[in-house]
């Protein structure tokens, strides 16, 4: 990529000396005629009614001159476009083998023919939840849809909080904090209860940070006993920060006063806010292009593969590939089996066999049949990765 | 953690429409301009020897005459040659700092990186950007270049060009736009065999013989569809047959000739085809993004009748928008098992196993261990209701 740079840098350089000698050349031709035109208006001011022979002759001259310096001109312009033409296609090819994938090769699903107004509407709550009002605003405007007025101000209310808490010097936490203790009940309820921790131990760093260590104090006392019996090892924790209040820089709590916990918090609210409001912690359109990244260089790849066969990708019912994708975009289990390397489905579901071994019903079938009657332990097989032995009934059903 | 780490060429391959635009419009201009000068000079060089040969026709006067022509027309070519070259300058600039932009990437080192997810961030918005252009919501597109200083990712100028000739066809129901620029284009149209010009000539006939204007209908045709008769001789044929019948005629194909909605027809051949030259995706990279991203993410929980099976993290369980999208997408493929805890929604691997409860629900070891400390040893499925005793649980081995 570097080397792309480089190149440019140079094509930049070659087309701005490129450029201007071809207006250089114009230049000479624009010359050339006037001169011609001056010569020419001195022969008719010399020449008057004269030898008409002459000045034919005369002008023929003049005529063949600036022939030649046009043709001279048009010459070097062609050679240096050309040049530069060379040039680009050179730079082109770099960019090619840089980013060496063919999206044309990757034909396009008809899954979204007829959603055209799902996928503006998508896009829209994407705004929204982004805290991007006007944006939403004019596209909803110019894709004429109907903005959700009350989600908008749900969302409004987030963002001048969050807004609040990452605003630096300040980062004001007292809105997060009220909307915290207002919301407790629902945050329990949903396992968030450690928000609400979480926003007390910032304002009791912020206090220490400020030098106000008769405020911590004080605001560890009325907010964190409720906490004791969840959190009582950090609050232990934290309690042992008044003995390092004046070197906090040099002290082993050094760590928790970087500049990433406001974001960490601010992501923190967002999230829980929309878990209450029951939508998911980050834009899903976010999570899906995300996806998409990784999973459209590999779908490209084999897609060369799929056209040979006539098969495309969109009309199957699995991808043709796998999509290695990160722990955060994992968000249902997964079991291929490890006999047969297919997909558990309802039809065909995960069972575990007494040892502690899971593989997926027809395997299990598979193997229960493949014994002999009359054999070591009739009935009996062995799992496929211990010495266990089992039979058939003993398996049990597993719901991931 | 190594799942953490960020794969840049696959990052960086889908970022190859962006990169490639600028230099189509590059090499679009280039060739422009040595058209323009070529014919200008060559026009000018032919008149001159016209006047060496024949010397004797032309006066003094006439010959000053003529010159002072040649100079006004090579100030106009003179002047579109500057306008080319800032053009130019902008365009190789423009692919470097998208080339900068992208170089960003390989300098962080994880996906946890705030820096990087600022760049995923920057990467959505441009997408969108692109999006907006091509679907014409130039407004909305406009604002989010000027929030995101994301002027040189935007191709702002030829999704302008694409959207007003498309207007201009869709709407005023005119070729004007849309011939002129096939006039400019003739060589690189005939290149990839494009029967654009011929289409919108075809559409401009038709409506003279809408209008009944039989006369022009058949001088346009000896003009402008001859040409073409080397390969589109039936279908020249067919309009001239045209002629006789009236526009409300039910006679197929003639009824389909004079269809309005061969308007439409042309504007997506036009839109195609542009895209086709200058060597853009025919469909918005968003979608090719949210139709790979969706099936590598879809699973068959996400379409499952039973609301338990649904997480609301995940985008394919929003039924009412990124799972309807997803709705005749294929599913993901996995030849490797990855288990999601129902509780905590941690991996559940050889650091924290899968737990099975007697009732056949699995979940992870330190969600049970969790809830075990804080209830007396006893854990409750989330699902089922039934509490256990955790030593009930058993390991699950899944490889």
């Amino acid at each position: 990529m570097d080397t792309l740079i480089r190149n440019n840098e140079k094509l930049a350089k070659h087309q701005a000396g490129a450029s201007q000698k071809v207006l250089n050349a114009v230049d000479a031709a624009l010359k050339a005629l006037e001169t011609a035109r001056n010569q020419l208006s001195e022969s008719i001011a010399t020449a008057g009614d004269g030898d008409d022979n002459c000045n034919s002759t005369h002008r023929e001259a003049v005529a063949k001159t600036l022939l030649a310096q046009v043709e001279r001109s048009q010459t070097t312009s062609s050679e240096q476009l050309k040049e530069l033409y060379t040039n680009v296609s050179k730079y082109g090819k770099l960019v090619d083998k840089t980013f060496k994938l063919d999206l044309g090769g990757v034909a396009e699903s008809r899954a979204f023919e007829d959603k055209r107004e799902v996928l503006a509407q998508t896009i829209l709550v994407h705004f929204l939840r982004e805290g991007d009002f006007e944006t939403a605003r004019r596209f909803a405007a110019e894709a004429r849809l109907q903005l959700p007025e009350d989600t908008k101000a749900q969302f409004e209310e987030m963002y001048g909080t969050v807004a609040e808490m990452r605003r630096a010097p300040r980062h004001e936490l007292s809105a997060a904090i009220a909307w915290a203790v207002a919301n407790r009940r629902r945050l329990e309820a949903a396992d968030l209860a450690q928000l609400e921790f979480a926003l007390h131990r910032l304002r009791f760093l912020q206090l220490v940070e400020a030098g106000q260590a008769g405020d911590a104090l004080a605001y560890a006392r009325e907010w964190f006993p409720r906490f004791a019996t969840r959190q009582l090892a950090e609050i232990e924790h934290l309690m042992g920060i008044f003995i390092y209040a004046r070197r906090l820089g040099s002290s082993p709590y050094a760590a928790l006063f970087g500049e990433r916990r406001w974001e960490d918090g601010a992501h923190a609210f967002a999230g829980a806010f929309c878990t209450l409001l029951g939508l998911a912690a980050a834009s899903p359109l976010s999570v899906t292009v995300a996806a998409g990244a990784r999973a459209l260089p590999v779908v490209c790849k084999v897609s060369g593969l799929l056209r040979d066969k006539r098969i495309e990708w969109s009309q199957q019912n699995e991808l043709p590939v796998e999509v290695p994708l990160p722990d955060a975009m994992r968000f249902h289990s997964v079991f291929a089996c490890p006999v047969s390397k297919e997909q558990a489905t309802r039809d065909n579901p995960p069972m575990m066999m007494p040892c502690g071994h899971v593989v997926c019903k027809a395997s299990l079938d598979k193997l229960a049949r493949g014994v002999r009657p009359g054999s070591i332990a009739s009935g009996r097989f062995k799992c496929p990765y211990c010495p266990g032995l089992s039979v058939l009934s003993d398996a049990r059903r597993v719901y991931f | 953690m190594e799942m953490d780490k960020i794969n840049v060429n696959n990052m960086l391959a889908i970022e190859e429409p962006f990169m490639k635009a600028p230099l189509e419009q590059l090499k679009r201009s280039i060739r422009q301009s040595q058209k323009q000068a070529e014919r200008e000079t060559a026009q000018i060089n032919a008149a001159i020897s016209n006047m060496i040969k024949n010397k004797d026709m032309f006066s003094a006067e006439e010959m000053d005459k003529a010159l002072g022509g040649f100079i006004e027309r090579l100030k106009i070519l003179r002047r579109k040659l500057e306008e080319s070259k800032q053009e130019e300058a902008q365009l190789i600039s423009r692919s470097r700092q998208r080339a900068a932009d992208l170089n960003e990437l390989s300098s962080f080192s994880s996906t946890e990186q705030p820096e990087f997810q600022r760049w995923c961030r920057t990467r959505m918005e441009r997408v969108l950007i692109d999006y907006m252009l091509r679907n014409g919501n130039v407004d909305t597109a406009q604002h989010l270049i000027e929030n995101g200083n994301l002027e040189h990712f935007a191709d702002t100028s030829l999704f302008a060009l694409v959207m007003s000739t498309e207007r201009e066809l869709r709407e005023n129901h005119s070729c004007r736009s849309a011939l002129q620029w096939c006039a400019e284009n003739r060589s690189a149209l005939r290149k990839v065999q494009s029967t654009l010009e011929f289409e919108l000539r075809l559409q401009e006939f038709v409506e003279m013989a809408r209008e009944r204007h039989v006369a022009d209908a058949i001088a346009y045709s000896k003009k402008h569809l001859v040409a073409w008769s080397s390969t589109e001789l039936p279908r020249i044929q067919r309009a001239m047959t045209l002629l006789a019948f009236s526009p409300n005629t039910d006679c197929s194909p003639y009824k389909n000739m004079f269809d309005m909605g061969r308007w439409d027809y042309l504007a997506n051949q036009f839109r195609m085809v542009i895209f086709q030259l200058f060597d853009l995706p025919a469909q918005p990279l968003l979608h090719l993004l949210l139709q790979t991203g969706l099936s590598a993410l879809k699973t068959p929980a996400c379409i499952s009748d039973d609301p338990t099976e649904h997480n609301r993290n995940c985008p394919v369980c929003h039924l009412e928008t990124l799972g309807k999208l997803a709705q005749d997408l294929p599913l993901s493929h996995h030849v490797n098992s990855n288990l999601v805890c129902r509780i905590t929604g941690e991996r559940m691997n050889e650091d924290n196993p899968p737990m099975r409860l007697p009732n056949g629900y699995v979940y992870s070891h330190n969600s049970l261990k969790d809830m075990a400390l804080k209830n007396d040893g006893k854990v409750k499925c989330p699902r089922s209701g039934q509490s256990f005793k955790i030593s009930e649980a058993k390991k699950l081995f899944i490889s």
